[in-house]
């Protein structure tokens, strides 16, 4: 598989659990790697990929960690989009 | 700037201890953000509420740790609060600055942030309380390029942190500094991204007295000890008992182990029987002094009370060689995680896991063979069961 299609698939994977999950990186790497075949290595330097250019980020909660899509505001007061 | 009334706080001042209000007074003076913070905390003590919202996603690109969302939940009240993240900032092991380099860091958070900070955190950071969202980014540009690197927070390896060690110390068996900066250096992977179920905290010490705690505040505990006897100099014993030292009550009715006795004169130790507690040795400096081969007991499953009540650390390993590169620790950590990794709920701290399944499977993942100095409670339930594969032999 692509890279950009492997990709694709990790953000409608996190997608679809939005508001339903708190992901953590290993749910990702996990569920993906069953949906799509792909090693998990693969998988976790994809998303690694994606989390380094915040098209998804590290959240946090309660001590604990999860993977999520950000929003446009956060992006936003990032500066990271206008 | 705002002049807040803080009445309840100004009690805080009163007294001859160090007082927060007094810092925060100081840093209100010139600071918007802690200016706010000011009449925000003063608020809360008087409605007896926190008016604090914690986490989401706040961070800087590519991290995972080392920053903590803060939002005030009445900005309008407070605008200078209204972001207050905490920004955490990796001490150098043994927590040696230069005062330069303190100053460099405080004139960045004068600059970006509400200038008010813990130093250190428990978990061993710099914590630099309360910056805006928008300055992460740039902050972290700033100290990254200086040399410096966030600290860990969240579902990760959290900074790794050690006593002064060899280097002002003459009890330190193992060079905990070195250690210390080794495993921050491995496992900047775990401690910047975190992937696990919840925490996981390193704290080393060189000996027993346990200067930072690690007993009870890390998930693996790194205890330097020894292997030899204790070597006993018993004129300066002598000198202990004539300067007014009461030798049977302060030192060997002490003795967790009862291995030490005093007949007035000589003082004598089964160290066959000596758990290395370090008691009596830390109160008769002069005349003890631990001999033989160094190494570092391991310990694992310490925490605080948050999802259940508080742990101390457990002995798995008694005794294991401290030096670099620390192949055979590390291999046993990589196992450790590997474990908890696979088997534990979300916010469940490995101790918490071993706890709940038991310390044999643990035992058997890690590749360590059961002995007599992993029993953590005597008179209790063994945690040792026979296998059908046992019973057939």
């Amino acid at each position: 598989m692509e890279k950009e299609e492997l990709k694709d698939k990790i953000f409608a994977f996190v997608q679809a659990a939005k508001g339903k999950k708190k992901l953590k990186e290993k749910d990702i790497i996990k569920g993906v790697s069953t949906e799509t075949g792909e090693a998990a290595d693969v998988v976790k330097k994809a998303m690694r990929e994606m989390i380094d250019v915040g098209k998804l980020m590290y959240s946090y909660g309660g001590g604990s960690s999860s993977v999520e899509i950000p929003s446009e505001e956060y992006l936003r007061e990032k500066g990271m989009i206008k | 700037m705002k002049k807040y009334e803080t009445p309840l706080l100004d009690e805080l001042e009163k007294g001859p201890w160090p007082s927060f209000v007094k810092e925060m007074k100081r840093a209100a003076a010139k600071n918007e953000m802690a200016n706010d913070e000011l009449g925000q905390v003063e608020k809360s003590y008087k409605d007896k509420r926190g008016y604090w919202k914690h986490g989401g996603i706040v961070g800087v690109l590519g991290y995972g740790g080392g920053v903590i969302g803060r939002y005030s939940s009445i900005p309008e009240e407070f605008p200078g609060v209204a972001h207050f993240h905490t920004f955490r900032i990796n001490q150098p092991s043994g927590m040696y600055y230069k005062t330069e380099r303190l100053r460099e860091i405080m004139d960045l958070w004068d600059k970006y942030g509400s200038g008010l900070t813990n130093m250190h955190g428990s978990t061993g950071d710099m914590i630099m309380l309360g910056c805006r969202t928008e300055a992460l980014e740039p902050l972290f540009a700033e100290t990254s390029s200086r040399g410096w690197d966030l600290g860990g927070s969240g579902s990760a390896l959290r900074t790794p942190a050690c006593c002064l060690g060899k280097s002002r110390c003459e009890w330190a068996n193992i060079d905990t500094m070195d250690l210390c900066n080794e495993l921050t250096q491995a496992y900047q992977d775990y401690l910047h991204r975190p992937a696990w179920p919840y925490k996981f905290k390193f704290k080393i010490a060189g000996c027993a007295v346990d200067c930072v705690a690690s007993i009870a505040r890390a998930d693996c505990s790194v205890i330097g000890t020894w292997k030899g006897k204790i070597a006993v100099d018993q004129s300066a014993v002598a000198n202990y008992a004539k300067g007014g030292m009461n030798i049977q009550a302060e030192i060997v009715d002490m003795c967790p182990t009862g291995c030490m006795s005093y007949n007035g004169s000589e003082l004598t130790i089964d160290d066959e029987n000596c758990s290395r507690c370090m008691h009596c040795i830390s109160k008769m400096t002069k005349a003890l002094r631990p001999t033989g081969e160094r190494g570092a007991t391991i310990l694992i499953g310490a925490k605080a009370p948050i999802v259940v009540g508080s742990l101390l650390s457990w002995v798995v390993v008694p005794f294991i060689k401290m030096e670099p590169p620390y192949t055979e620790f590390k291999e046993l950590v990589e196992k450790m995680w590997e474990w908890w990794d696979d088997n534990a709920k979300p916010r469940e701290r490995i101790g918490e896991l071993i706890e709940m399944k038991g310390m044999r499977p643990f035992l058997e993942a890690i590749g360590v063979e059961p002995q007599a100095q992993q029993v953590y409670e005597p008179r209790k339930d063994p945690f040792f069961f026979w296998k059908e594969e046992d019973l057939n032999k």
